[in-house]
Parts: structure tokens; C-alpha cells; sequence
């Protein structure tokens, strides 16, 4: 029993052995696979993969190095990038840095994956690269234009100012006063301007009173009340506004004070004047 | 210089008499209330209408009825309320079950002076329907027309409180009332005077019940006038002389009104004609045969204020019309 189970043990080691035994040695490989060439011994120096450049048809890489009496045995990963045959030895230099004329040719066979006939790819019509800088210099142009424009809105078109005059000061009271009492006294009123003197002798004996406050009918009870101002508003409203004035008084006499007034005449009287 | 006097006017001493009595007639039953009678017979003396806008408890019924009493008129009050409908003032046609003929119910509004209540209270269809009545004196009921009893005075009245609930009256509405006259509390005196005869109303017996006499009980029921009496100072009123400067004068403060910057809606051209007629009717109460621009200062208020809007900014500024419409007064020069 014993036996039996030892003998197959060792069947089985030796084929296992022989399995781990075996070398590759991978000649040929399709584009961008990976392939092995193992326990290869090359004469002379160490051998190391020389300067790679990104444009090389073939990458290759020493996996392990092995002294072997002399020289050395190696073991080569390559990587065929482009179909066709291609020499190991060129992409191989000495660690020494001497030639590697030495060197055996160690040819290899990339195989294409497509057909030969197969259409290339359309090549991509060149798009121009987006701005990806000036962003600080579009921002100062912007700035520049809008200052621009805020100057051309604020200055640019507009009517110059033009100085205004004097502001003309409105006529008081008496300023207006007297020439309706002109007119008036020399016959020469409208019902308008009759009716508007009227209006200025409240408005004047409204100031003279001192009534400013007032309601307008308080007021105008109070003037009526007084005896200079009383007379004249009652002969004033016979005259307007009666159906038939009386003729026995003096229009111009009766206005005569009021001819020469002036803003210092608006002034209120004294309290006990108005009494 | 001898200062003329006014001339007394002797055309219309009858009907100065006539409303001197109808004052002191009144004055025997309402107290502290002669500016409110006053407007009220310049209303009635104008064919116009009267808004009164008071809190209650001012004797405003009391008034109306005093007046109405005192010149033989027909008188009626309506009390408005959301629920009023137009055919309670109005009038409707009803169905009569004997003839089975539709018979013509003639409402309130049928009468010479007609209180209206709380006019703001009923719903704004109830108001135009009465405001219509107002001005074409004039109701429809059914398919048939009639004409309203003439004289016809409307008095309405507002509460200036408790608007809750209320249908405040558009300014287009508002124009067709000549007079908005705003009641006041009375003075000390007159309210003093109020109590002490409050106090010597004593007890009226009725059947074998007594009931405590009211003011309304204190109003006589012999008329002192008759219609004739009214009418002919209705006319008397229309023969008060308004002189050219008088219309100057209304025009002058009706403009300023549209063009002052604080109002947003002036005088219409019927503020201006209520102007004139109140002022004619005013002089004629004061016994003068023509106006005079006192007249006009003492009416302006109640003709022009409840005619005209203040801006939104002069609200803003907490003014009210009142102080505008002094303003325009005060400056009567300008």
C-alpha cells in the first residue's frame, strides 16, 4: 500500500518537474501580446534592454539573469507593437557599455491580428485645442470696454447744462396788488381782475390780521368784524356782488390806501389795533 | 366817505319769515344743531341732497322729522342693511289674489323727505338704485314709470366708525349729494341744555299705560308752512342775484382743485354748480337777495370735500382734505 502511494507520489513529481522544467521559447506573437524567450545564453557581458524609446516596434524585458560559467543565461519577456520581424539583439546593449556585435540575432515574428487589407481608421479631422489660458487678460479688455462705455453713456450726447438764470422772485402780495388797484380805480378791470382784488383784499387783511391760521370762513368772519377792514370788504362786496351797488361811494377813494402798498405793508398789526 | 349799507331786502321777507320760523321751530326740539338745519333747508330749498355723516345719537332723526313736520311733508326713514334689496326702497308688483291682476306696491322712496340710515351699510345695487331715484327723481316698477312726490330730499346718513361690514360710497356716487355735512358732538352748554329738557319730557299715558315721552313726542303737529310756503321759497332762491365775480370766485377755487398736487381728483363741473346753488340758498336763509364770497367759504367744506382725492403721497404724509382744501382757501389770492 505503501508503495503504491510512493511510486505515484514520485510519478507525479517527476511530471511535475518536468513541467516546471520546460523553457519557453516564443519566436512568434501576435501584435501587443506578451512572449518568452527562456534561459538564453548570450556571450560576453552582461547584457541589459538598452535606451527605450516609445516609437520602437518591439519592447523587451529581462526577467532574470543567471550567471552562466562566464557569460550569462537569460530569461526575455518581449512585446511585438508592430507586425513584421524584428531583431531582440538591437534593443539588447552590454552593462559595460561596450558593443554588442557579439550578440547572436534573436529574430522575432510579430503577427498582425487583422488583415492586411483591413481600411485604416479615418484620420480625425484636427479640432483646434480650446482657449485654456488669457482668461486674466479677457477680464482686463472687458473691464476696459465697460469703462468705456460708462464714460461714453455719462459724457458723450448730452446737452451741455446750461446755466440756469436767477430764479426771478415771485411777486408778493402787494406787487400785485397795486396794479389791479390802478386798473380798477381807472375803470379799465375786467369782471376777472375785479373779482381777483377782491380776492387779494381778504388775502391782504388775512396777513394784516395775522389770520394765516385760520379756517378761511373763521378768518374771513374776523376781518369783517374789523373795523377798517369790516367797512371796506362789505363796500368792496356791494360793488361786486350786489344786484345793484350803490352809487354814493368813491371806488378810487375808497382803494386809494391800497395804491402804495408795499411787502411791508403785510406785515401784522399790532394786537390791539385790530380791536 | 360814507360806506353804503346793504340794502335790506324786502323782495323776500315772506320767505325769511317763513324760514326763520322753521328754524325756531326746530330749535324747539333739536339743540346745538342750526348748521345742520340750515343745510338741510338749503338742500330742500335747492331740489338737492344731503349727506350726514355723524356718529349716532346726534338727533339726526329727530331733525328730519322736526323738519318734516314743521312744513307739512310727507316723511319716511329706511333703516339699510346688507340684506335690503332694491324693491324694499323702490317699490314692487305684487300679485293680488283676489283680481289675479299684478297691483303696484309703492315703496318708501315715495315721499318728500326720505332718511336714509346708514346709507353705506346696504349693498352697492340697493345704494345705486336709490341714487338713481335720487337723480332722475324718477323709479321703475314693472314696466310702468312714476315720477317721485315733489319736493323729494333725500337726507342719508353715515357712521364715520365701525366700517366693518360696510360698502363705502364711490366718488362718482358720492357727487350726486350737494352737501356732505360732518355732525359734531355739542358743546357743554348745548348738551347740558339736551339733559334739562330730557328731563321735563315726563310720562305720556295711553290707554291704561304710560310710556315715557321721547323728543319726538315734543315735535308740534300743526305745520307752521304749507308746500306753497316751500315752493315759493324755492323760487325766491332762484331770484338770488350771483353776480359775474361771484362765478369768478367758484371757478377759481373749483381749478385749483383739479390742479393742485396733492389731490388726485379735483371738482367735477357739478361741485361748482352745487357751489352756486348752495350759496344762493345760504344768502337767501341770511336774509340777502345776493351771494357773497362768505357764503361761498362757509359751504365749501360740506360741497367740496367729500368731491375730492388726495394723492397716495399726500396720504402717506398724513394729510387729509380737509387741510388741502384750507390751503386752497387760505390761499384765495393765488
Amino acid at each position: 500500500m505503501n508503495g503504491a502511494l510512493l511510486r505515484s507520489l514520485l510519478v507525479v513529481s517527476l511530471a511535475a518537474a518536468a513541467l516546471l522544467g520546460q523553457t519557453r521559447d516564443q519566436r512568434t506573437s501576435p501584435v501587443g501580446m506578451r512572449a518568452y524567450i527562456e534561459q538564453l545564453v548570450l556571450p560576453g557581458a552582461e547584457v541589459v534592454v538598452g535606451k527605450v524609446d516609445h516609437a520602437d516596434p518591439v519592447a523587451v524585458r529581462i526577467v532574470k539573469v543567471w550567471p552562466h560559467g562566464s557569460i550569462f543565461r537569460y530569461d526575455l519577456e518581449w512585446t511585438g507593437l508592430e507586425p513584421g520581424s524584428h531583431d531582440l539583439k538591437d534593443y539588447l546593449t552590454h552593462k559595460d557599455g561596450s558593443s554588442n556585435d557579439d550578440l547572436p540575432s534573436i529574430v522575432v515574428q510579430v503577427k498582425p491580428t487583422l488583415a492586411m487589407t483591413t481600411t485604416e481608421p479615418t484620420e480625425p479631422e484636427p479640432v483646434p485645442a480650446p482657449r485654456l489660458a488669457g482668461y486674466r487678460t479677457q477680464q482686463i479688455v472687458f473691464g476696459v470696454l465697460w469703462v468705456t462705455g460708462l464714460l461714453l453713456i455719462l459724457f458723450v450726447g448730452r446737452k451741455r447744462r446750461v446755466k440756469l438764470a436767477p430764479p426771478v422772485a415771485k411777486p408778493t402780495l402787494a406787487d400785485r396788488l397795486r396794479p389791479l388797484v390802478e386798473a380798477v380805480a381807472a375803470d379799465k378791470a375786467d369782471t376777472a381782475a375785479k373779482a381777483e382784488l377782491e380776492r387779494m383784499l381778504v388775502s391782504f387783511w388775512r396777513l394784516r390780521l395775522d389770520l394765516r391760521h385760520e379756517k378761511a370762513v373763521a378768518a374771513l368772519a374776523a376781518i369783517r368784524q374789523h373795523p377798517e377792514a369790516g367797512a371796506l370788504l362789505r363796500q368792496v362786496e356791494l360793488w361786486l356782488h350786489a344786484p345793484e351797488p350803490p352809487r354814493d361811494f368813491d371806488l378810487g377813494k375808497l382803494l386809494e390806501p391800497y395804491r402804495a402798498v408795499t411787502a411791508d405793508s403785510l406785515q401784522p398789526i399790532a394786537k390791539e389795533a385790530t380791536s | 366817505m360814507t360806506a353804503p349799507t346793504a340794502p335790506a331786502s324786502s323782495r323776500f321777507t315772506e320767505t325769511r319769515d317763513f324760514l326763520q320760523q322753521i328754524k325756531d321751530r326746530v330749535g324747539l326740539v333739536v339743540v346745538g344743531q342750526d348748521v345742520v338745519v340750515e343745510r338741510i333747508l338749503i338742500a330742500l330749498l335747492t331740489s338737492g341732497h344731503l349727506l350726514l355723516q355723524g356718529v349716532p345719537g346726534l338727533a339726526k332723526t329727530l331733525l328730519v322729522a322736526a323738519i318734516s313736520k314743521t312744513v307739512d311733508l310727507a316723511f319716511a326713514r329706511i333703516q339699510f342693511t346688507i340684506d335690503l334689496l332694491p324693491s324694499d326702497i323702490l317699490g314692487s308688483e305684487i300679485l293680488d289674489q283676489k283680481t289675479h291682476e299684478f297691483r303696484t306696491h309703492k315703496g318708501p322712496v315715495f315721499t318728500n323727505l326720505l332718511l336714509a340710515d346708514e346709507i353705506n351699510r346696504a349693498a352697492p345695487k340697493v345704494q345705486s338704485a336709490l341714487l338713481e331715484a335720487m337723480q332722475e327723481r324718477r323709479v321703475t316698477i314693472g314696466n310702468n314709470n312714476y315720477a317721485l312726490p315733489v319736493p323729494f330730499l333725500v337726507i342719508a346718513t353715515q357712521n364715520p366708525v365701525e366700517q366693518a361690514g360696510t360698502f363705502e360710497l364711490p366718488e362718482a356716487q358720492l357727487d350726486r349729494f350737494m352737501l356732505l355735512h360732518r355732525l359734531e358732538y355739542l358743546t357743554n352748554a348745548e348738551e347740558i341744555e339736551v339733559l334739562r329738557r330730557n328731563t321735563k319730557l315726563g310720562v305720556r299715558r295711553e290707554g291704561k299705560g304710560a310710556v315715557a315721552r321721547t323728543e319726538f313726542d315734543t315735535i308740534g303737529d300743526k305745520p307752521i308752512g304749507s308746500l306753497d310756503n316751500l315752493s315759493k321759497a324755492m323760487e325766491d332762491v332762484q331770484n338770488v342775484h350771483v353776480s359775474e365775480a361771484f362765478l369768478e370766485h367758484v371757478v377759481a377755487i373749483v381749478d385749483r382743485t383739479r390742479k393742485h398736487p396733492k389731490l388726485e381728483l379735483g371738482c367735477s363741473p357739478r361741485a361748482g354748480i352745487s357751489l352756486v346753488k348752495a350759496s344762493r340758498a345760504r344768502a337767501l336763509i341770511h336774509g340777502r337777495d345776493y351771494v357773497l364770497p362768505e357764503d361761498l367759504f362757509a359751504l365749501a367744506d360740506d360741497v367740496i370735500l367729500h368731491r375730492i382725492r388726495l394723492t397716495y403721497e399726500a396720504m402717506a404724509e398724513g394729510l387729509t382734505s380737509q387741510q388741502v382744501l384750507q390751503e386752497i382757501l387760505s390761499e384765495f389770492d393765488a
